[in-house]
């Protein structure tokens, strides 16, 4: 079995008085998709940022394949590694082409190599026909497609996404989860903060319940054979 | 002394002529401008990223300060100039006193509160969502930074129009630290001053028909910029 691309121990999040979170131990897996659900204000998104490097936790150790590093170090790697993506995520202020061509223009790559993998990332969501829309003029759902195909470009190894499919209607809901599961099936580590649990039970291969701060694992997946694709999922 | 209505007439022909010597005034009120928000707008944003963005002791009073620097008057900032600049000031060698570099570092200090204040509310109003999808895609804290800017960039430029504005129409200032200097220092405004204490209106009224049509441009983009913040609020 391989290690854990990241492993979090003795999380701790404070805001005030209140300890928001205060985990014992958090696993992100390559391939392994796991579920986070929980009440309102239970900590999920803030779990979400501290494993995607957005938000410093108040202590924590961090393992990235086995070695053990601080904060600062253990953070770098996170961001090389993970992409969080908004509940409502944010569109910049131009069309869906660059908004998707953003992360490789960061990474410096040739502008001809850019467009092409964008052309082709942009057929896999089936939003070439939006390519030179402004982003911001788009549905939810669509908002929601964008920016998985934004995030999956950069070819990161993990992907956090904080209710993901909040806000959508059915069809998009089912669009989503099947590129959840395409990207899965990819072999990328899938964080999902979500309400809905019915959705992502298919897809999810652990499920935990953020309660009082703590993780407390809900089931176990039925664990599928890698590369196995869901064509049925729950409206 | 002449008519308006001749002073006028006489003012639109100078503009329409060419006059060398009105011409000249004009280019070197937008030059020392030009200058002096150049200089200025990148360390202003920059600060005023900074004092949107980070956490640290006294920001809240930086602040306040900068916004209570935006109600300063020009002839302060003009004598400060003045007594540093001077033969006897601390900076007297440089012998800058009555030159384009001194009204442009007047200029300089008037334009930096405004556009430190302007572009910390634009800057303040940044999504913090930017930010982190900058972040988490990649960027670089520097990167991170001009996407944000990107973002907000109506606001940014509505406070460099509206530092501009402010200080190509200053004359306290001008007069004080450039000397009002025919051809090298003299500018719309001390142009103005000049030729109204001597009775000669014509060239006055033809400045401030220059400095009427700037105000007209520079309102009309500032609007046209609210609009378009309105738009994506």
């Amino acid at each position: 079995m391989k290690p854990p691309l990241f492993l979090f121990r003795h999380v701790t999040k404070r805001f005030g008085d209140r300890v928001l979170l205060n985990i014992d131990q958090f696993a992100v897996s390559e391939g392994v998709c796991a579920l986070i659900s929980g009440e309102n204000g239970a900590g999920k998104t803030t779990l979400l940022k501290i494993v995607s490097g957005l938000i410093k936790p108040d202590s924590a150790k961090v393992h990235v394949k086995e070695v053990e590093m601080s904060w600062a170090k253990a953070r770098a790697r996170i961001q090389r590694n993970v992409v969080y993506l908004h509940q409502d995520p944010y569109m910049l202020d131009t069309s869906v082409e660059r908004n998707v061509a953003y992360g490789l223009r960061l990474h410096k790559e040739p502008r001809a190599s850019i467009y092409e993998k964008v052309a082709d990332a942009l057929r896999w969501a089936r939003l070439d026909h939006l390519a030179h829309r402004n982003a911001r003029s788009l549905s939810g759902g669509e908002k929601q497609r964008v920016a998985l195909t934004r995030a999956r470009i950069v070819n990161p190894s993990v992907l956090a996404l904080d209710e993901p499919t909040t806000n959508m209607d059915q069809q998009s809901r089912i669009s989503t989860y099947q590129l959840i599961d395409e990207l899965r099936n990819e072999g990328m580590a899938i964080l999902v903060a979500s309400h809905d649990q019915t959705g992502f039970t298919p897809i999810a291969d652990h499920h935990t319940q953020l309660v009082g701060g703590k993780l407390i694992e809900v089931e176990t997946a039925v664990r599928r054979s890698r590369g196995t694709k869901i064509t049925r999922f729950p409206g | 002394m002449e008519s308006l209505t001749d002073a006028s007439f006489r003012a639109l022909s100078l503009l329409v002529s060419g006059d060398a010597e009105l011409w000249a005034i004009i280019s070197i009120s937008f030059g020392v401008s030009l200058q002096a928000i150049l200089y200025t707008t990148p360390v202003a944003l920059l600060t005023a990223y900074a004092l949107a963005h980070f956490e640290f002791p006294g920001r809240r009073t930086l602040v306040s300060l900068f916004h209570t620097l935006l109600a300063v008057p020009a002839v302060v900032v003009g004598l400060t100039l003045y007594l540093i600049l001077s033969r006897s000031g601390p900076f007297g060698d440089l012998k800058l006193l009555f030159t384009q570099t001194a009204m442009v570092l007047g200029q300089m200090v008037l334009s930096f509160p405004i556009l430190v204040a302007m572009g910390h509310s634009a800057l303040q109003s940044a999504d913090q969502r930017v930010w982190e999808t900058a972040h988490t895609l990649g960027a670089t804290p520097l990167r991170a930074m001009f996407t944000v800017m990107h973002e907000v960039r109506y606001g940014l430029f509505a406070a460099v129009i509206a530092a501009f504005g402010r200080i190509i129409a200053e004359v306290g200032c001008s007069m004080m630290v450039g000397g009002n200097i025919l051809n090298y220092t003299r500018n719309i405004t001390t142009a103005i001053a000049l030729e109204t204490s001597k009775g000669q209106f014509a060239q006055g009224i033809a400045l401030g028909i220059v400095l009427l049509v700037l105000a007209l441009v520079l309102n009309y983009s500032l609007s046209t910029l609210r609009h378009r913040l309105a738009m994506q609020a």
